[in-house]
């Protein structure tokens, strides 16, 4: 497994190939990159600013996928969470997951990422021209937690 | 010595001078250190009572806020979390 928060910009392809090089095990690789996008909520943003808590925030989204991959069978996990100062275009985060058959690797990064949308010690903050707003999981991220929680 | 972190929005409101401070006489649980920050600055402890705040403790998750704090402990201040 390999969880990391990063500061620089990152190539998604790169970690992908690097991550399942000379894989043979496996039947499927399920991957998903959230981007940042150039306008939310009819705002043109300009730039995301991501905080983290070092350390902890390292410690807390480890524990969530070891968490996620321990129920289905995921022989591989990989989750790269960009921090700091973040362009339009540019990949926010990365999860990939390996597994014998295309279903456990499909939910691995689906439950992951509903995790993360609540539960990773991060924080956002969008700003543009109209000036700049701290972003919080909105009620549906917190429905899909609790969904995937009980699923 | 104690020392404070304050993060996401908390960290706009909060003074540099709150990052070391020395345990007051009357702190004793991490609801009277809250309390207290809410007392010193009050831009902050509006801002924590209008949202839900967590409390982390030397990198620990911390649920009971009546669990003492001692010299040397960093304590977080975390406003809800989005990542992803």
């Amino acid at each position: 497994m390999d969880v990391r928060i990063v500061q620089k910009a990152f190539d998604p392809q790169a970690e992908i190939a690097a991550f399942t090089a000379g894989r043979d095990d496996v039947g499927a690789l399920v991957s998903f990159v959230g981007t940042c996008r150039a306008a939310n909520a009819g705002s043109v943003v300009d730039e995301l600013r991501i905080d983290h808590y070092p350390g902890f925030s390292e410690k807390e989204i480890l524990r969530l996928a070891e968490d996620v991959s321990r129920r289905f069978n995921c022989p591989d996990l990989l989750v790269v969470h960009r921090v700091g100062a973040i362009r339009p275009g540019e990949a926010i985060v990365l999860v990939a997951a390996l597994s014998t058959h295309r279903s456990d690797a499909f939910e691995v990064v689906r439950m992951l990422m509903d995790y993360l949308k609540t539960d990773a010690p991060l924080w956002k903050k969008e700003s543009g021209p109209g000036g700049a707003r701290w972003i919080e999981p909105r009620a549906e991220d917190y429905a899909r937690r609790m969904e995937a929680e009980k699923g | 010595m104690v020392r404070l972190v304050f993060l996401g929005k908390f960290s706009e409101v909060a003074p540099a001078s709150l990052a070391q401070i020395a345990l007051p006489g009357d702190v004793r649980t991490l609801k009277d250190l809250k309390d207290w920050v809410a007392r010193q600055q009050p831009l902050l402890g509006a801002a924590m009572e209008a949202t839900r705040t967590r409390l982390i403790v030397n990198q620990c998750v911390i649920h009971d806020l009546s669990q003492a704090i001692a010299d040397g402990d960093e304590v977080a201040f975390l406003p809800p979390m989005s990542g992803g």
